[in-house]
């Protein structure tokens, strides 16, 4: 079964970092944080907007090629979240710590790195945006993330937020990510799917993503993402403003 | 000012009408994090709190926190890098591209008489001109009196890092009772001789005759900005530090 335990997270956790976050949820938890607008380098510099540099670490080890392509992802979604056209010719560095991952209960695993990268992506997206809402980096709107995997038997077809066991069954796994104006951000796909279930899969994450949730439901999909985020900022800035 | 009720924003979310001031004369105007989209939409940048002022018809997103933006007419306390011909390159935040400063740009230089600042001073300056495209520009005259009016090199006394929120507080007209924050005057009625500067950019610049003095005040800055203290904490923190002291 999905685990559908409900977000954890704290803000600004680095004393000299210019924005920080840790986040866990599934499993997972990733520490980030975030400097900028910083001075580029002259390789990076962007005449007209600025250029977000994302570095991911593993949890164990140094990174590789799976983490290349992890910070390519989130480099593509991120700056599109933040108004890069502000600060051309700058640098905003965000640096994503993976501290723990989610065990397979059912096999030893020697090697703590993830076999698949895709389920790591929404912990990593949502670390991201709660360290540059930290930073107060000016951002264009906010997002939320999830993974969806389709398994081929069972009641529930689709699982959000599996867990390992589920993904070595699963036929293919989606991550996907929609803005707080409920636009499509991020679409990635693994495996083999059809059209209809690719549909499915989106239906189901944009009801994660998107939709608020009413207290007296019982199926539960997920958690409320957007209003998880909206909390945890209030009370940041509530305790900043001790003073109003 | 503050409305009854706290409103929390995060980026992209859509602000109620009925919560724009109007005004007969005055046009709207926007304060840091907020953007305005043509033809009539506002929508806030950054997480924080929501003010509105109705009699100056502006409003503007409160937040602690970040890196130090430049904005025109903000008082900053930079450090010299360097020195070119015309111009002092200036560092306001760590690893930021530098700010210019001319050298003729403080009260009373002429080409011939011009202060020779090392590289690592201090300097109390005013920002001119913060555009995205080009490097800030600073001075340390005004240029409608041609008086300095307080900005000029800081000689002696430290500087203390202290967050952007604490510094915007310290730098209010009536910073006791908007700001709720105290220390500073408290401290002087307990009889400590010093004089500061507070630099938008998250620095307090402290100056005195004795070491002790300096350290003191810095410390106390510091322990306000890092234990959220209110006023009667305050209190006890002056008194507490004065009786250390002795």
């Amino acid at each position: 079964m999905a685990a559908s335990t409900e977000p954890e997270a704290a803000l600004s956790v680095l004393p000299r970092a210019d924005g920080s976050a840790t986040y866990a949820h599934a499993g997972y938890t990733v520490m980030g944080s975030v400097n900028g607008p910083i001075e580029a380098s002259r390789r990076d510099e962007h005449p007209y907007e600025a250029h977000v540099d994302v570095i991911v670490r593993p949890a164990a080890g140094v990174g590789g090629t799976r983490e290349r392509h992890l910070e390519s992802i989130l480099q593509s979604s991120l700056s599109q979240l933040i108004l890069v056209k502000n600060f051309p010719r700058q640098l905003i560095q965000i640096v994503l710590q993976i501290e723990a991952t989610p065990e397979n209960d059912y096999v030893n695993t020697k090697l703590v790195q993830a076999s698949l990268n895709f389920p790591v992506v929404p912990a990593l997206l949502q670390t991201a945006i709660l360290a540059l809402l930290s930073a107060a980096v000016p951002m264009r709107e906010t997002a939320a993330s999830t993974v969806v995997a389709v398994v081929p038997q069972g009641a529930k077809r689709l699982l959000v937020d599996p867990v390992p066991r589920d993904l070595e069954a699963a036929h293919s796994v989606h991550v996907l990510a929609f803005t707080s104006q409920d636009e499509l951000l991020l679409a990635e796909s693994e495996g083999d799917f059809t059209v209809k279930e690719w549909d499915e899969v989106y239906e189901a994450a944009k009801e994660i993503c998107c939709r608020p949730r009413t207290l007296d439901e019982e199926n539960d999909v997920g958690p409320d993402l957007r209003h998880f985020l909206r909390t945890t900022l209030e009370e940041k800035v509530a305790e900043d403003l001790y003073w109003k | 000012m503050a409305t009854a009720q706290p409103l929390y924003v995060l980026p992209g979310d859509t602000i109620d009408p009925s919560l724009i001031p109007t005004h007969k004369k005055l046009p709207l105007r926007l304060g840091p994090g907020l953007r305005h989209i043509p033809p009539s939409a506002i929508v806030p940048t950054v997480a924080g709190q929501l003010v509105a002022d109705h009699k100056k018809n502006s409003m503007w997103v409160e937040y602690n926190g970040g890196r130090y933006i430049p904005a025109p007419n903000d008082l900053v306390i930079g450090q010299i890098q360097r020195s070119a011909a015309d111009f002092y390159f200036m560092n306001l935040t760590p690893f930021t591209s530098n700010a210019t400063l001319p050298q003729l740009a403080f009260e009373g230089a002429t080409k011939k008489n011009r202060p020779q600042l090392a590289s690592g001073a201090l300097v109390y300056a005013r920002v001119v001109l913060a555009n995205r495209h080009m490097d800030p520009e600073l001075e340390c005259v005004s240029s409608s009196t041609g008086k300095a009016e307080g900005l000029g090199p800081l000689t002696g006394g430290m500087a203390f890092d202290v967050s952007l929120g604490l510094a915007r507080r310290l730098l209010m007209a009536r910073s006791r009772e908007e700001g709720k924050v105290e220390i500073l005057e408290l401290l002087g009625a307990e009889g400590l001789a010093f004089e500061t500067a507070v630099g938008r950019n998250g620095k307090v610049w402290v100056g005195s005759d004795s070491a002790k003095t300096i350290i003191l005040v810095g410390r106390a800055l510091r322990e306000t900005d890092d234990g959220k203290l209110d006023v009667d904490q305050q209190k006890k923190l002056a008194k507490r530090l004065i009786r250390e002291m002795k």
